[in-house]
């Protein structure tokens, strides 16, 4: 009896390491073929390809610092009026004939931006809008632990307010300085391209009010809007290029001062 | 089935199924529909109160004014550039009307002299020394600047 048991162990341990085995084969085949059944996936990809891409165009050339699209951003958006919480602002870059570099941008340039250097130090100066760089691979989204900062399908970076724990991860991560605490939600905040504004076919407050047209917004996809027109004729740059966020916020005129 | 395999297959029946309860409670609806967040957040956003109403809403009653700044240099600049909304969209702005003072610093914060207007040539200047202490708006009108008054 006694060596009956150890054969019978002996071949259920072989028959439970071939089974075992084939299994894990057979399934590492099977595997890469689970895409092919699955067709909501493949809808949704098709779903993308006609859903708009949205983007940005910021003329340097034709920005005057009037401040104006920072102010019109804290009415539409209800952000508060305090002169550190900005979805967009202003900054006047000044480059001294010493070489120094000049950055500054009181109360995000609401009220007009004012020359604080004397003409005969400047050796040139310039305006630069800025706002959330909406990047295609978001630092933030990536910090965010609880999965409440994410780009949507077409391409804008959004945060869900009622997801937000409220930890400013993304504050850190974001190389833009783009984003805020809001003191009245206690939740992370930052630009929608004005979603509410966009998804009924009106542009962002921003682009509304410039009055030189130093803001172009539109769809990248459409390859007759403004925006890729704006593309076309111009050589724009992304900021901070090296960090590879693949930004949808592109500048002509861009010095190398720009930080 | 001895009783002790029966008691420990129970519980853990009992643990998969609050498992699975607390999951679906905690999990938010529409939670992974595109990705990693919660789907109905880009509805949340589209549903936001309106405050710009766009050119065309101020044209339907102030027809005049449209076509006296057409006339102009003005002409490109939007309504609600100057005259920000005071109440929300849906609202009728006779309740609130956007009104301005217009001062010399509501022109200034545009056309005063700055080393970056001057560069791209955007007329800009020393606000003082064109006309002191005059407010802009007695001789010009802010709807058609070169439309100088006497």
């Amino acid at each position: 009896m006694g060596t009956k048991r150890i054969n019978n162990n002996r071949r259920n341990f072989f028959k439970t390491t071939a089974a075992l085995i084939g299994g894990t084969i057979a399934i590492s085949i099977v595997k890469p073929f689970e895409l092919i059944g699955q067709s909501k996936v493949e809808d949704k990809s098709d779903d993308k390809t006609i859903k708009p891409l949205w983007g940005m165009g910021v003329d340097i050339k034709k920005c005057i610092g009037c401040g104006k699209c920072s102010e019109a951003c804290k009415i539409e958006n209800n952000v508060p009026k305090e002169p550190f919480y900005f979805r967009t602002w202003v900054e006047q870059y000044t480059v001294k004939k010493d070489g120094e570099v000049k950055i500054e941008s009181p109360n995000g340039g609401i009220g007009g931006l004012k020359q604080s250097v004397p003409d005969e130090d400047i050796f040139k100066s310039f305006m630069v809008p800025k706002l959330c760089n909406h990047c295609t691979d978001a630092p933030c989204v990536q910090a965010c632990p609880v999965g409440a900062t994410f780009i949507s399908p077409e391409g804008v970076v959004f945060v869900d307010e009622t997801y937000c724990i409220g930890c400013s991860y993304c504050i850190q991560a974001c190389p833009y300085g783009a984003r805020f605490m809001n003191p009245i939600t206690k939740v992370a905040d930052k630009c929608t391209f004005c979603y509410h504004r966009i998804s009924k076919g009106l542009e962002p407050a921003c682009v509304e009010v410039c009055p030189t047209d130093a803001r172009i917004f539109g769809n990248l996809r459409d390859k007759k809007s403004d925006l890729v027109k704006f593309l076309q004729k111009n050589p724009t740059e992304v900021l901070k290029p090296h960090l590879n966020t693949k930004s949808r916020v592109f500048y002509n005129g861009l010095s190398s001062e720009v930080r | 089935m001895p009783k002790i395999i029966f008691r420990l297959l129970l519980s853990f029946i009992v643990f998969v199924t609050i498992f699975i309860v607390i999951k679906q409670l905690v999990i938010p609806n529409s939670f992974g529909d595109y990705g990693h967040y919660r789907a109905n957040s880009i509805d949340d956003n589209k549903g936001r109160t309106l405050y710009f109403k766009g050119d065309e809403k101020c044209i339907s009653c102030h027809q005049d004014i449209n076509d006296l700044i057409n006339t102009d240099l003005h002409s490109e600049i939007s309504c609600e550039t100057c005259h920000p909304p005071k109440i929300d969209a849906d609202t009728d702005c006779k309740v609130n009307p956007p009104k301005i003072k217009g001062t010399i610093e509501f022109c200034a914060q545009c056309h005063t002299k700055n080393a970056a207007r001057e560069a791209i040539g955007f007329p800009n200047f020393d606000i003082k020394e064109h006309k002191g202490d005059q407010n802009c708006i007695e001789c010009h009108n802010p709807h058609a600047p070169w439309e100088l008054k006497e």
